[in-house]
């Protein structure tokens, strides 16, 4: 099992390409990657690979939340019609598991592992994305909504375009620590704003 | 001014609040614009789709909540105008306001400077620094002429070594020095000796010499 886990992730990129133009591995059609395996080993191996896969489907449909009562990514993902086969929910929670050991995922506390934000970039990595941006801007020292840099017109052309709120919220924490920006709290709970600093970048 | 500005734009200002506020505002009239765009793109195909089917009455109606929400969205967005209008305002007079302080910082510091040298210290200043020069001027010629205390010390020992090292000839004097001495020290036998012979003296004292 192991072995063939490993032959089929070779060929990483051979299989029908979705419309969106994104492409499962070959290991997408293999059955027996639909069941958690019992052997500590495999299982490892096989959760990785589903791992790799979910962070390229995210990164390349630009989502950020894995939710398990959302039906319409998760039939795709991890519903193979053309095996028949299927990931129950108890095996995508194991997945999403493993890959929040690695940092790779994020359960919402509050959702009983019903959803979970997926890191198919760390919020190390956006933080720097989003400083750099206001650097190149010479937003620095101006006041900028959290809405304004996730749906701005400004950002518009930005990696982090239509970023998940709580992406956002964390890579911003990420920048609030190493002390180039400071956020704080408009008239209500929701309006949230951000002041980078001029010392910037 | 650089650390008194970092220090400061690290605190929330109330001026920063009111920015956000506006903004926000302004994000919240962005949203209901893309929700407007969406509702007059929905009652254009609904106003379609009735008049396909023959019912203009309907078709009317939604033609008539077009219009209606396209003059709400010519309101929201005029009203944006005004807002990043003001949000652009505020930032250039915090922008002015930087540079005012800016310029009044350089001016303070060019002030504390100027009063760290007033006129009548530089005059005395450069009184002092023309004495010096004189006097500096005095050292140079004195040295020029005449040699420093040390200098005459080493000169003085530089002769005291090349009398030691002319020593051979101090024996040649010393049997004379010793001569006199005892000359000295007895008269009296001498004057016994003289009242003998006075040739005698010399055959006496030739003796006492080997």
């Amino acid at each position: 099992m192991s072995q063939s886990i490993s032959n089929a992730a070779l060929g990483l990129s051979q299989s029908p390409a979705l419309a969106s133009g994104f492409q499962f591995p070959s290991i997408h059609n293999f059955p027996p990657f639909y069941t958690l395996q019992p052997t500590a080993s495999t299982w490892s191996n096989q959760a990785e690979l589903w791992g790799t896969i979910i962070m390229r489907y995210y990164k390349h449909h630009r989502l950020y939340q894995l939710d398990l009562d959302d039906t319409a990514t998760n039939e795709q993902l991890f519903n193979n019609q053309r095996i028949n086969r299927k990931l129950k929910p108890e095996t995508i929670q194991a997945i999403v598991d493993e890959m929040a050991k690695k940092g790779d995922a994020e359960w919402d506390t509050t959702s009983r592992k019903r959803r979970a934000i997926i890191y198919w970039r760390k919020p190390e990595d956006w933080a720097s994305l989003i400083s750099s941006w206001v650097f190149e801007s010479g937003l620095n020292n101006s006041i900028l909504t959290f809405y304004e840099i996730a749906h701005g017109d400004n950002s518009e052309d930005q990696e982090f375009y239509n970023i998940h709120t709580t992406v956002l919220q964390k890579a911003l924490d990420i920048l609030v620590k190493r002390g180039v920006a400071t956020t704080f709290q408009g008239a209500s709970f929701e309006d949230m704003g951000v002041k980078f600093f001029s010392a910037g970048a | 001014m650089g650390a008194s500005s970092s220090s400061r734009g690290n605190k929330i200002t109330a001026h920063d609040k009111a920015i956000l506020d506006l903004k926000v505002q302004r994000d919240k009239l962005k949203q209901y614009n893309k929700r407007l765009d969406l509702v007059i793109a929905k009652e254009l195909s609904l106003a379609k789709g009735h008049l396909a089917k023959g019912d203009k009455k309907r078709a009317l109606l939604a033609l008539r909540r077009k219009k209606f929400q396209e003059g709400l969205l010519e309101k929201t967005q005029l009203q944006m105008t005004n807002l990043d209008e003001l949000t652009f305002s505020i930032e250039h007079a915090l922008v002015e306001k930087q540079v005012f302080e800016g310029l009044s910082a350089g001016n303070q510091v060019l002030k504390e400077l100027h009063k760290e040298m007033s006129l009548a210290d530089v005059e005395k200043l450069m009184d002092e620094t023309a004495e010096s020069i004189a006097y500096q001027n005095e050292i140079d010629e004195m040295l020029s002429t005449r040699l420093s205390v040390a200098e005459e010390e080493d000169i003085e020992r530089e002769l005291d070594e090349m009398v030691e090292t002319a020593l051979p000839n101090v024996p040649v004097i010393l049997p004379q020095v010793d001569r006199i001495v005892q000359e000295e020290v007895q008269p009296a036998k001498e004057a016994s000796l003289k009242k003998i012979s006075n040739k005698n003296t010399r055959t006496l004292n030739e003796p006492m010499l080997a």
